[in-house]
């Protein structure tokens, strides 16, 4: 994923150029407010280099062992994704190749990653660490459609693919399949992650147990005070 | 495909002259340049077609407005094996100049090279009809 995406930062550094205008542009010019959609074309291009190599990182052990780290990069990764990447992507939608129905995919991926950041958020906040990976797997999954579906729309284009078709194909496929793919891990490890056990159940928890995570959490502090 | 796309458009034997120095203007002055430019990177751009051909669309030249005679052509494109227009424009007469429509207007062929070239008005349009 990293990969591919230094390959779309590479292949979208052209949208900066003033003096030439990438294919993908040619193609898509003239739209209806095309200030607005150039605009939006190079903050959604500019926010994604930064915001989906973070969010790779962000899914690492080694970023996730330090906490504090991990806090500060995951605030200014979801500042970018909810005020820059996802308003300028929604734009983008409605002047999308392909029509009403592409754009309903752009729209949806756009919804998914704007609800999963927002109830990830809500969910490292009141410390739901199962609740915070789940959400945050589906803005990943979302975000790594920008990387499958430019895949899938070479494998296509191979196979000899009517290019609209394939487009249409490239986007609702990865989009669907990563969700279900995020929805999936979150299930399996909800079922068998021992701490999201103790989460889920925690309503059923007997006082004694309560207690006992009391007396540990205490228990140093009582130490220190003799 | 790179080979494809220079190959040169089949004329027919009987096409007038104009029709074959309209096809072949519009070979070197914008397939060739377009077929030599372009290449699958990482992107949302539409992939380079396996090949294309130049039709020319009428044998006579049209006037526009400001007098300059122009000949219509369209640019076909194949992806898998299915043939489908997707250039509109003409060339004039005597300057050789390209122009392409996009939307409702014409744009210098340049504009699908990659340089940033507003529409021209009057262009491609004949001339209207006197009373």
């Amino acid at each position: 994923m990293l990969v591919g995406s230094a390959a779309i930062t590479a292949a979208s550094l052209a949208y900066f150029d003033a003096e030439t205008l990438p294919p993908f542009v040619i193609e898509k010019l003239p739209v209806r407010f095309e200030s607005l959609w150039m605009a939006s074309l190079k903050v959604h291009v500019a926010s994604a280099a930064l915001a989906f190599p973070l969010c790779i990182a962000l899914m690492t052990r080694t970023l996730q062992r330090r906490p504090a780290l991990h806090r500060w990069s995951g605030r200014l990764t979801a500042t970018c994704i909810l005020l820059l990447l996802v308003p300028s992507g929604v734009v983008l939608a409605f002047d999308a190749k392909g029509g009403s129905a592409v754009t309903a995919g752009f729209l949806l991926s756009a919804a998914i990653v704007a609800a999963g950041m927002v109830l990830g958020v809500r969910a490292a906040r009141r410390r739901d660490l199962v609740a915070h990976g789940r959400a945050m797997r589906h803005v990943v999954a979302q975000m790594s459609v920008a990387v499958s579906s430019r895949a899938l729309i070479l494998a296509l284009d191979a196979a000899g693919m009517d290019p609209e078709l394939s487009y249409v194909v490239a986007l609702w496929g990865p989009v669907l399949a990563s969700a279900a793919i995020a929805e999936s891990i979150g299930r399996r490890l909800g079922s068998f992650n021992p701490f999201s056990t103790v989460l889920r159940n925690r309503h059923d928890i007997t006082p004694l147990a309560h207690l006992v995570r009391v007396r540990a959490r205490v228990g140093p502090v009582a130490r220190l005070g003799r | 495909m790179f080979a494809l796309a220079l190959a040169p458009s089949l004329a027919l034997a009987a096409d007038p002259p104009l029709v074959e120095w309209a096809r072949q203007r519009v070979h070197s002055g914008l397939v060739k340049p377009l077929a030599e430019r372009e290449d699958s990177t990482f992107s949302r751009a539409k992939p380079p077609p396996r090949e294309r051909r130049v039709r020319v669309l009428a044998t006579t030249a049209t006037r526009d407005q400001n007098g300059g005679s122009f000949v219509p052509f369209a640019v076909d494109v194949r992806y898998g094996d299915k043939w489908r227009e997707d250039i509109l424009g003409c060339v004039y007469q005597g300057s050789g100049h390209l122009f392409v429509k996009r939307g409702d207007a014409y744009r210098p062929a340049e504009f699908l090279l990659g340089k940033n070239v507003e529409p021209v008005p009057g262009v491609c349009r004949g001339a209207p009809a006197r009373s």
